[in-house]
């Protein structure tokens, strides 16, 4: 018998599951495709500019970044594309590039790379991204001046100036969309915002290829329908708003940025629930989504501390023996 | 019977079609046999012969008088030719007896007891000069676990025949072709415990094993459990919790909840030590895997190199390959083919190029929860994962990284391709240490 077999080494277990990270990146990436094809379908040149934008930069800045941090780029992970495509649908279609691309350098640049990579950031990187400039609005107003001549002229879609309809609802506007048709689609706020129909089609993807468990958007969904009832709204209506359709199933669910026990979990989603009641109905309307999430990324670990089962074994004394 | 469902495990695929129909077959007897001197979990035994020595099928050939061992026997008549250390499958280097095999063997000598009239002593005696250690892989000297501490009542008997690994099916064998033999162990082994309730448990993806128990069961303490189909089925702690609710505190045996489990091999040779006096020469070992010619059950020698047993099936069709001692969730990737067939091995799977995975790159815990959901003794290997990898041995024993079983499930669902059992096979002794010192 010949020794020259070549042999492959390697530690136990020898068979592997085939999902991976970057398999996984790419399921989120086509669940958001419904949804991302809606906002096209509505804002035409705009979306696909804001969309453009926003990958580019998620690009240029992945591989800025890890030039300057001196390792590989991971950009065939798809983490770094998920993140511009998820910062674009957090745009309305009206946000001038620059906002985008600012958002885009934050989230990928600084709330991921600087963090440590994927998998160590605290926070969601869209979202820091989006709030960020939300929080930077008054310097990037000043910045705006110079950048205005260079805003491209896409030609003119009607839909672009419309009413979010949760400000409607604020304001008592008369125009109020039906029910059925904000469900199925209704060109207003964030590019993710348009078809709360679509993102549920998306998460039922993520949920039948096991990416999501059901705890969070429940726990979300759940305690804002209730709380809103409470305060007399109409509960299906409220969570058809505002962004929180991706906020619960795309945003919240997020691996990195959520608890990691299954209590941690239902307590994650029900308190983000309840900040964006206390957001919409007491605070500013707009982007309570965002804010809240962000809060709630901040107490993971303390969550994740508090919440841990028992291990096999535990406690549980030697029975007795019959 | 009622069985309960144990909380985390996983659907694996099972792979045994490649060779759960086919007949054990006895080996062809090669030109050289290697044993190790140690192949339990305990004290190594003293070789008791010489380089020129001849010796005979049978003879022991290693012994030690601490308690926690079991002695090795020569399998095949021949010439020792070294007593030195040589590689073992584990990739460790252990002092053999290497004997060059006489090309002409006669039979075994066997004797013939009266079962009636064995006492309780005397049986655990013949197992224990027969060297018989558990055969599922753990190899722990069974006549030691026959003795448990005074204070420890045992009231059930546990059969473990699920074979939940991928590929392997040796046990599965041995129930369909001698289920006499193994119900008579079971009943010798109740007898020797004293306890009147046995339950032979089998996973319901073995239709035949269990059909062919029932036919031959006339027993009514004998109690045939089938269970569903979920690795790691066959670990202890979820074996005793599925059939008997009961749950193996956290550190502790099957015994401190008045348990004891035996392999069904290792009830085979409980009986063939008791009832004839046979030592454990020789066992039954799957070899299989896509990447071998023709897979099959086979009765080898105890230290039999691995070369003789793939050449036996036909050769490794495919390079570069994975040469697996053990099942593919546990065992151990071979470097080369010398290691010898010990007491202890199950099975050799042969992975063609396409599964032959080295360590991969891995990645940072993503904590998509994954191994969280799976784990079946429900503790945190992404935390674990973690401070392994960080080298932080403290908050690794926080994580209760000395409950883990190391069944690889984690390993397995990880997207991140994270190496958590290595990891974890790090880390236990590090804290086994921590912990000594703190005493
Ligand atoms: S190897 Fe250990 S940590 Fe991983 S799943 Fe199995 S028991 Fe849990
Ligand atoms: S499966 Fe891997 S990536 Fe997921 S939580 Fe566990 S260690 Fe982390």
């Amino acid at each position: 018998m010949s020794t020259t077999e070549k042999l492959v080494f390697s530690s136990s277990p020898h068979l592997k599951d085939k999902v991976s990270v970057p398999s996984a990146m790419r399921d989120v990436f086509i669940a958001l495709m419904p949804v991302t094809a809606a906002a096209i379908y509505f804002f035409r040149l705009y979306a696909v500019f804001t969309i453009a934008v926003a990958l580019i930069t998620a690009v240029l800045t992945e591989l800025l970044f890890s030039r300057l941090m001196g390792k590989k780029h991971s950009l065939y992970d798809w983490s770094a594309l998920l993140t511009g495509l998820f910062v674009a649908l957090l745009f309305p279609a009206t946000a001038a590039w620059w906002t985008v691309a600012i958002a885009t350098f934050i989230a990928v640049g600084i709330a991921k790379e600087l963090m440590g990579g994927l998998g160590w950031n605290l926070f969601n990187p869209a979202l820091f991204g989006r709030v960020a400039v939300i929080l930077l609005a008054p310097w990037l107003a000043y910045v705006s001046g110079w950048f205005a001549p260079l805003a491209p002229n896409l030609g003119p879609v009607d839909t672009l100036t419309q009413a979010t309809p949760l400000a409607m609802l604020q304001s008592g506007s008369a125009d109020l969309p039906s029910l059925g048709r904000l469900f199925v689609g209704f060109p207003a706020g964030a590019l993710s915002e348009v078809s709360p129909l679509l993102v549920l089609i998306g998460a039922a993807y993520l949920f039948y290829r096991g990416h999501i468990n059901w705890r969070i958007p429940a726990s979300i969904l759940g305690t804002v329908m209730v709380l809103s009832a409470i305060l007399g709204h109409n509960p299906v209506y409220q969570i058809c708003t505002g962004g929180i359709m991706i906020g619960a199933f795309f945003m919240a669910t997020d691996w990195v940025t959520s608890p990691f026990t299954g209590r941690g979990k239902l307590i994650f989603g029900a308190a983000i629930g309840v900040l964006i009641v206390v957001f919409r109905f007491g605070l500013a309307p707009t982007e309570g989504v965002a804010f809240s999430i962000l809060i709630m990324n901040a107490f993971v670990p303390l969550i994740n501390r508090k919440t841990t089962h028992p291990q096999f074994g535990h406690v549980r004394k030697a029975v007795a023996v019959e | 019977m009622e069985v309960k469902q144990f909380v985390g495990g996983i659907h694996v695929p099972h792979h045994k079609s490649f060779s759960e129909h086919k007949a054990i077959k006895e080996a062809s007897v090669p030109a050289e046999i290697i044993i190790p001197l140690v192949q339990h979990t305990g004290v190594p035994n003293q070789p008791l012969v010489n380089v020129g020595d001849r010796v005979k099928a049978g003879q022991l050939i290693g012994a030690t008088d601490k308690f926690v061992s079991a002695p090795v026997h020569a399998s095949l008549s021949g010439t020792v030719t070294a007593v030195e250390r040589r590689l073992c499958f584990t990739g460790e280097m252990v002092q053999s007896v290497v004997i060059s095999v006489d090309r002409d063997q006669d039979k075994l000598e066997l004797a013939d007891v009266d079962l009636d009239k064995v006492t309780r002593e005397e049986a655990i005696k013949a197992v224990r000069e027969a060297g018989v250690v558990g055969m599922g892989g753990a190899a722990f000297p069974t006549a030691v676990k026959l003795s448990p501490p005074p204070d420890k009542k045992i009231d059930a008997l546990l059969i473990n025949g699920c074979e939940c690994e991928p590929f392997l099916t040796c046990d599965h064998r041995i129930m369909v072709e001698q289920p006499e033999k193994l119900l008579r162990g079971v009943r010798l082994l109740m007898d020797i415990l004293g306890v009147k309730h046995a339950y032979v448990c089998v996973e319901d993806n073995k239709p035949d094993a269990i059909e062919a128990l029932r036919q031959k069961n006339k027993d009514p303490q004998i109690v045939l459990v089938k269970l569903p189909t979920k690795y790691p089925q066959g670990s202890e702690k979820h074996l005793v919790k599925a059939v008997l609710d009961r749950e193996i505190p956290s550190g502790g045996l099957p015994f401190d909840v008045g348990t004891l489990i035996q392999n069904v091999g290792t009830c085979v040779a409980v009986y063939e030590a008791v009832k004839h006096r046979r030592p454990l020469i020789d066992r039954v070992v799957t070899v299989t895997g896509q990447n071998v010619r023709d897979p099959q059950n086979l009765l080898v020698k105890i230290g039999t190199p691995l070369s003789h047993l793939i050449a036996e099936c036909g050769g490794i069709m495919q390079q570069p390959a994975k040469v697996v001692v053990g099942g593919p969730m546990t065992g151990k990737a071979q470097q080369t083919l010398e290691a010898p067939v010990v007491k202890g091995t199950t099975g050799v799977v042969v992975l063609p190029p396409d599964l032959a995975l080295e360590d991969m790159d891995y990645r940072a815990c993503v904590s998509c929860c994954r191994c969280v959901e799976h784990c079946p003794v429900m503790i945190y290997p992404n935390q674990i994962s973690i401070y392994c990898e960080a080298g932080l041995v403290r908050e690794a024993a926080y994580w209760n990284t000395m409950d883990c079983i190391e069944c690889g499930i984690c390993a397995y669902v990880c997207p991140s391709k994270r190496p958590i059992v290595q990891w974890v096979q790090l880390t236990k002794p590090l804290i086994r240490q921590l912990e000594s010192e703190r005493k």
